[in-house]
């Protein structure tokens, strides 16, 4: 047998306990290959989302590798030591440290290579399924399967160095210089019993602050907040894992009445333990979880952002021309031949908006005819509004500026026409897209209107006809008008774009762009999301095998002393259900202080439609874990029960 | 001596198969009174452990039968055996297996934990054991800032606490020093003197042996002999390694070869 036998048997015949480790990086260097499938995507190339989802792409490939840095660290050293034994004895029989090291070395390497190889094998083949879902979820045209180098140097580039760097590294974790301690160690580390409680208290105290602050924001300090409560929550709750639940626990110790009962002994004191070793790990455990869920609902809530969009832009397709364009007649004739060839039903309305410059801004001014405001109010279903002669109504650029205006009365001289009005009042109804009339418009009556137009007629001809087509079915508008917006964004690259005579405005496209968009950023970050539940639970179950040992004798103790399978069963529970869903339930309730605060500033988070999104990420998730806690809770009773 | 058998083996063969099929018990018959301190030796392999674990009913033999206080373990369900062996049962390890995230006051109540008994009950016999084993000064203690001899002597508490008919114990002297093997074996001397419980003991040590009433030798899952102490452990001692010097070699009917010409 030689060395590399050796190696190579040593993780063959380890595979039960190589088989969490590998399934963990497997999952990751697919994901990231899937990742970089899309990244490299020859038909998102020219699409207008293709810069955000590249980005989101890139960034969810790089959170992913750093966190597959630590995660195969961590579970590498965890490893290492309940293997502690096993090294004992090779350098107890004379392996020399540099043979050790290179054992360890070609092990890991092993490992590394059946994952990169696994991993991107199971990419490709899922890469067709994962185009599905994305084209479902980001509703693109479907995306054909392709083949290039790039995706596949990527990942086994990546991940082939991610390896050598941990291989290399791995040897450090093993105490080689105390041999017999090797030998005699069951693989445990035995960490002190020692908490302090002031930092117990100062835990409780910062999540408690963090909270009540969350809570208590207004719109003035919330972005003072933004800074100061991340970090504050972070130290709290560091502190609550390491110092604060011991603490607690502990005063629950001292309760008799309730720790002398139905197993809580057995299963607190062991939660403690388990508490102790795994603090750190819980603690980012937390704070994934917590940001995962915070960028999900964030996503989510910029998803139904976009519903919010309709009411934004009330007038559906928007054509602006102005007096000299002599393709008018043309586009407005193509825009209702292709609705009308996309059976879509639609009102159309034509107005002008002249412009007059204000004696008493001493602003620009748009108007807008009373008879042509009340065809659009019509066609929306409300009611028309009347105005004397002299009289005119503010058009408000945005709702919030209505009750500003409303109270507001002015008396003015439209100086080009030489005009005298009184504008007294505001319009009620949305009719236009924020800004889209300017920010100083106002509703003439129809005669005063007339005696403009005449006069502008007469000097600048600068009068601009509106088409609005309101159509009932807006969303479905995106492939309306594709020509003329291509024509707008070519004379955008050819600079010629202030010459333009007209303009075109399709809020069903940017609709569909938006949503587009944010589905798939919330498509990337549930799957980064995925892959950190997997690796938590993978966490906590290196953790369970390092100390399998003691756990076996724990039990056998246990079994002698009589214990029933069920109640067994039910220690168990007691001790593995905090370890898979506490820092999770700590981090739904950091994230759902934070939206509370973020509400402040995100006015859609009160929509149905994400507490429906986010319900569902949350119940997805949380059935996830509880596979996840099943299958791992079967995997470590079989383990503990087997007598070897 | 009271004439009651609280452990009663008739014909016991028990066989492991594996890949190696081991016949670890063959047709024993063995009979333990109430109120007996039993010692069993025998060399390694002899199975004595198998013994003990039919005895501590969390084995079935292969052919034959036990009857523990009246009681055949074979009959009951998983769960009856449990509660059976959390109500009648006491046990004491080698190494000892406190549990080690608890303390010895915790690691005491352990059993009675599990039956759900009414605090101030538990709390009383906490109190009432740790003045009899002098254990009340370390009753907030962990294990592994205990002597040896202090983890074996709250081991035989938790063996005890729960009041059972019979106490098993499996090599309890094996890792501790002579003076704390001392310590041990005259508190469980005393136990089975003073409250008339049970003990069975696995032993290699000739000496822990001695301060038993009857001594049970066995090889290779027969039975070989048994002897029964006498006026003074002294000679009860040197009876017993009589005995072993027969166990342990090989062919005692055979001359030995240094006295044929």
């Amino acid at each position: 047998m030689t060395f590399r036998q050796f190696a190579y048997r040593n993780v063959i015949r380890n595979r039960r306990i190589y088989a969490a480790f590998l399934m963990a990086s497997v999952f990751s260097v697919m994901v990231f290959f899937l990742y970089s499938m899309l990244l490299f995507h020859p038909s998102i190339e020219d699409r207008f989302i293709q810069e955000i989802a590249n980005k989101g792409m890139l960034i969810a490939e790089v959170v992913l590798f750093f966190f597959t840095v630590f995660f195969l660290f961590y579970s590498m050293r965890a490893f290492l030591q309940a293997r502690s034994k096993e090294f004992g004895i090779l350098l107890h029989l004379g392996m020399a440290k540099s043979q050790l090291r290179k054992l360890v070395f070609l092990e890991t390497m092993i490992i590394g290579i059946i994952s990169i190889v696994a991993g991107t094998f199971l990419g490709y083949m899922f890469s067709k399924f994962f185009f599905m879902i994305v084209r479902e979820i980001v509703l693109l045209p479907a995306l054909p399967l392709y083949i290039s180098w790039q995706p596949f140097a990527l990942t086994i580039g990546a991940f082939v160095g991610l390896f050598f760097v941990i291989s290399s590294f791995a040897f450090k974790f093993i105490q080689t210089d105390k041999v017999s301690e090797l030998i005699q160690r069951d693989g445990a580390i035995e960490e002190g019993y020692t908490f302090s409680s002031g930092r117990g208290y100062i835990g409780l105290l910062f999540l408690g602050l963090s909270y009540a602050m969350a809570i208590s924001t207004t719109n003035k300090i919330v972005i003072g907040l933004l800074f100061l409560l991340p970090p504050l929550a972070t130290i709290g709750t560091y502190y609550f894992f390491t110092d604060s639940l011991p603490l607690l626990l502990h005063k629950f110790e001292r309760n008799k009445r309730f720790y002398w009962r139905d197993f809580w002994m057995l299963s607190i004191s062991e939660g403690i333990v388990r508490l102790r070793e795994n603090a750190r790990m819980f603690f980012i455990v937390t704070i994934v979880s917590t940001v995962a869920f915070m960028s999900v609902g964030i996503l989510a809530s910029l998803t139904s952002f976009a519903s919010q969009y309709r009411e934004m832009h009330p007038l559906g397709l928007v054509y602006q021309s102005k007096m000299d364009n002599e393709l008018e007649g043309r586009h407005v004739e193509q825009l209702e031949h292709e609705l009308a060839l996309k059976k879509l039903d639609y009102t159309l309305v034509k107005f002008q908006v002249l412009e007059q410059t204000s004696s008493f801004t001493e602003r620009k001014v748009s108007i807008i005819k009373l008879s042509d405001v009340n065809d659009l109010a019509q066609s929306f279903g409300y009611a028309e509004v009347e105005l004397m002669e002299g009289d005119a109504l503010f058009l408000p650029p945005t709702v919030s500026s209505y009750e500003k205006l409303n109270t507001d009365a002015v008396n003015t001289v439209l100086e080009e026409s030489g005009l005298a009005i009184k504008i007294d009042g505001a319009y009620s109804h949305r009719l236009f897209a924020n800004h889209a009339m300017g920010a100083n418009a106002i509703v003439l009556n129809d005669l005063d209107y007339d005696i403009v137009l005449e006069k502008v007629m007469q000097t600048q001809r600068s009068v601009i006809n509106y088409y609005a087509f309101n159509v009932l079915d807006w969303q479905e508008t995106k492939d309306i008008g594709v020509s003329i917006e291509a024509g707008i964004s070519e004379s955008y690259l050819d600079g010629t774009n202030l010459q333009l005579r007209y303009a075109f405005d399709n809020p069903g496209l940017r609709y569909a762009s938006f949503r587009t968009t944010f589905s798939l950023l919330l498509f990337v970050g549930l799957l980064l999301a995925g892959v950190f539940f997997l690796a938590s639970g993978s966490f906590i179950y290196f953790r369970l095998y390092t100390t399998l040992d003691r756990d076996r004798k724990q039990f056998e103790v246990l079994r002698r002393m009589g214990i029933t399978d069920s109640e067994f069963k039910k220690i168990v529970n007691r001790q593995l259900i905090p370890q898979f869903f506490f820092p999770w339930g700590v981090a739904l309730l950091h994230s759902s202080f934070a939206f509370l605060s973020l509400q402040v500033i995100w006015d859609a988070l009160a929509d149905i439609s994400i507490v429906k999104e986010l319900l569902m990420v949350i119940v997805g998730f949380t059935i996830l874990q509880i596979l996840y806690f099943y299958l791992i809770r079967w995997r470590y009773l079989a383990h503990i029960k087997a007598l070897d | 001596m009271t004439t009651k058998p609280i452990v009663e083996l008739t014909e016991v063969t028990k066989i492991y198969e594996g890949k190696v099929m081991t016949r670890a018990l063959n047709r024993m018959d063995l009979e333990i009174e109430t109120g007996e301190f039993v010692a069993i030796m025998g060399p390694s392999g002899s199975g004595k452990t198998s013994l003990l674990n039919l005895i501590s009913t969390i084995d079935v033999p292969t052919y034959g039968q036990i009857m523990i206080n009246g009681i055949e373990p074979e009959r009951l369900s998983q769960n009856e055996l449990a509660l059976f062996r959390r109500r009648e049962l006491g046990f004491v390890f080698q190494d000892i297996n406190l549990l080690q995230m608890l303390t010895v006051e915790e690691n005491l109540v352990l059993p009675l934990t599990l039956d759900g008994l009414p605090i101030i009950e538990m709390e009383r016999r906490v109190k009432d054991l740790a003045e009899h084993l002098e254990l009340k000064a370390i009753l907030d203690r962990r294990p592994d800032e205990l002597s040896g001899g202090q983890a074996q002597r709250t081991a035989i508490g938790r063996a005890l606490i729960h009041k059972p008919k019979l106490i098993l114990a499996d090599e309890p002297t094996g890792n501790l020093d002579s003076r704390s093997a001392k310590e041990v074996l005259e508190l469980l001397t005393a136990i089975n003197v003073a409250e008339g419980t049970t003990v069975i003991m696995v032993t290699h040590d000739p000496i822990a042996a001695s301060y038993c009433d009857r001594v049970l030798f066995i090889k290779d899952g027969e039975f070989f002999n048994e002897i029964y102490k006498d006026e003074r452990r002294q000679t009860f001692f040197q009876r017993i390694l009589n005995v072993l010097s027969l166990l342990g070699g090989g062919n005692v009917h055979d001359l030995s070869s240094v006295r044929l010409p």
